[in-house]
């Protein structure tokens, strides 16, 4: 399939650019998570994404009466409900012997088997509009609007220009916990909106990639981008750019190919660049540190071998 | 045996034998790492089925096996390297395993039947579906008895090599100077889990399977100060779970492992709340005997 051809088809374009936003959301703000060691909490949140959008699908069908696929409604439930997680598992594990990863296992399944309860209830029951829901779980790259575009648009720069305006104090936060709460920002708050911004990268992408593997969007490019990188500026740049990328040549691959689906194609893209990143960056690659490492052990030889 | 009792015995007796191996992996920081290994055994069923045709064969739960072990020496590998920070290495190979089986089953395997429910939760009543009999009588589920072995080999391993898995669970460095091989433990340990995981699979599915294997132990940590102590918790909670997460999924008609998961996080956040209150009230205690003490020096 030729480029022109590509692009003159309007599904194709959705999901070209629908992903392309996904990935470059997600990976700017997975930049955050990562330095943080908290990637997982990703999973988490793609996780209790689904009861928060089911649980948004049934008050606005019952409660308002209204479209329960409003998708701005679906977010803002997503949105909720993944935050509460999160800051569940933070809290166990901050006030209790329990661990961050027992935490996080925790939360997690309790959200999910939630979600799949409430799945069950809408499916048994009869609710206008309960067409779709499924997509949630594998997710479904080909079903994005124009409507989902732009409001994935929105609140992905949304959650982006948070993130400029609070740079400094999550970038403090981020390094140095300590310091930050010395020259008297809230940490909690900080963590807080942190956390909300990545709960909302993630929350756009999961109908379209899936709660599985939107863990990997989050993960993939900050780790790739890493590898090239030193300063934090240059990380998120560096992530957002490969998120993106990556989305769109996946997209395009899982298009030309046909039959082969878009979200795991994206995350096979996603990894073979991470998987490059590793071996061939010029500054800390597993290539150039055994390259190092022979140099140095080479250059002492030598040096035995000279001196008297 | 009636299908309700056999598939009430299945749900209990699968969250016995994921939660008891469970328990260490609760201790060794490993809970996410079940996640992980949950995930990757996809590709692991999808190859071994195009390899076997058949869906019952044992090769299927090793061939899985090692897959879900591939993702646990991969992680520890990508660790070691020094270049991947926090938990990222794991979050970032089981996605691509599980990316790998999601397009193997959807473009060679379209027409078997490989539900989406039944890969992230699993189907109990399926599981529980094909009775054994022994001379025309019914006596429970055929699964009933493959979870039994596994419980089994599960009580074997960790009999055998309880003293060692303790060392190195709570002291690696002084394990390694006493001689005992950290490195093999923990690979054969993992092992174990991994074959829990992919037996469980079918009963509890992907994501679910972490309910049963951290979700008791964890409750059980909270209330206990010794192993055996955490050990019979455990098995107490994951019994209870299994029984009310049945009867809830029976009475609101939904995914038994499900509804297994979603009581065992409820009684996790009652049991949190409940250790704080003691907790607080053993502190206002000795405050208040301390107290008492300087009063009558």
């Amino acid at each position: 399939m030729s480029l022109l051809e590509f692009f003159a088809n309007h599904t194709y374009r959705m999901v070209f650019f629908g992903t392309m936003t996904i990935g470059l959301v997600s990976g700017a703000l997975g930049s955050f998570a990562y330095l943080r060691k908290q990637s997982l909490v990703s999973d988490v949140v793609s996780h209790a994404a689904l009861p928060g959008t089911l649980l948004a699908f049934l008050v606005a069908v019952t409660v308002f009466g209204v479209d329960g696929r409003n998708t701005v409604g679906l977010i803002i439930g997503a949105v909720i409900v993944g935050t509460i997680a999160v800051l569940f598992a933070n809290g166990v594990a901050n006030t209790t012997k329990i661990r961050i990863d027992s935490a996080m296992a925790v939360s997690l399944t309790l959200f999910f088997g939630a979600g799949m309860i409430l799945m069950r209830v809408i499916a048994n029951g009869e609710y206008p509009g309960k067409g779709g829901i499924q997509d949630y779980l594998f997710g479904n790259a080909s079903v994005i609007t124009t409507a989902d575009l732009y409001t994935s648009v929105v609140t992905g720069g949304l959650a982006i220009v948070v993130m400029l305006v609070f740079w400094k104090e999550f970038a403090l936060r981020t390094f140095d916990p300590g310091h930050a709460s010395v020259l008297g920002f809230n940490g909690r708050t900080i963590d807080v909106l942190m956390f909300t911004t990545i709960v909302i990268a993630i929350v756009i992408g999961v109908k379209s990639v899936g709660l599985v593997l939107m863990v990997a969007f989050v993960v993939t490019p900050p780790a790739a981008a890493r590898q090239w990188t030193t300063t934090l500026g240059s990380m998120v740049t560096l992530a957002g750019i490969f998120g993106a990328v990556g989305s769109g040549v996946g997209a395009y691959l899982s298009i030309a190919w046909g039959n082969v689906p878009t979200g795991p194609l994206i995350v096979l893209t996603l990894f073979a660049l991470f998987v490059l990143s590793l071996l061939l960056s010029p500054r800390r690659s597993i290539v150039m540190t055994s390259l190092t490492r022979l140099r140095a052990r080479k250059q002492l030889q030598h040096q035995l071998e000279t001196t008297p | 045996m009636s299908f309700v009792v056999g598939t009430a015995l299945l749900a209990a007796v699968t969250a016995v034998a994921c939660s008891l191996p469970g328990v260490f992996v609760v201790l060794r920081k490993g809970s996410m790492l079940v996640d992980a290994i949950a995930h990757a055994v996809l590709p692991g069923i999808v190859v071994g089925y195009a390899l076997t045709q058949n869906f019952d064969s044992p090769v299927l739960i090793i061939g899985s096996a090692l897959a879900g072990l591939v993702v646990v020496l991969g992680t520890e590998w990508l660790g070691r390297t020094g270049l991947i920070t926090g938990d990222a290495p794991q979050g970032l190979i089981f996605p691509a395993l599980f990316s790998i089986g999601v397009i193997l089953v959807s473009t060679n395997f379209a027409n078997i039947h490989l539900d989406t429910h039944m890969v992230l939760a699993g189907d109990l009543n399926l599981a529980a579906y094909r009775q054994l009999e022994i001379g025309g009588i019914s006596v429970g589920p055929q699964y009933l008895y493959v979870m039994i072995i596994v419980l089994l080999v599960n009580i074997v391993f960790l009999t055998l090599t309880y003293q060692k898995l303790k060392i190195t669970t709570f002291d690696p460095e002084f394990a390694s100077t006493l001689g005992i091989a950290t490195k093999w433990v923990n690979t054969a340990f993992m092992f174990i889990v991994s074959v829990t995981v992919t037996t469980a699979f079918n009963a509890a599915g992907a994501v679910l399977i972490i309910a049963l294997m951290v979700a008791p132990p964890a409750t059980a940590y909270l209330l206990s100060n010794t192993l055996p102590m955490m050990l019979t918790l455990t098995v107490v909670v994951a019994v209870i779970g299994a029984f009310a997460g049945f009867g809830i999924a029976y009475f609101l008609n939904a995914a038994t492992s499900a509804a297994m998961a979603v009581f065992y996080g409820l009684l996790f956040i009652v049991t949190v709340g409940v250790e704080r209150l003691l907790r607080r009230r053993s502190q206002t205690r000795s405050n208040a005997l301390m107290s008492l003490d300087r009063e009558l020096s």
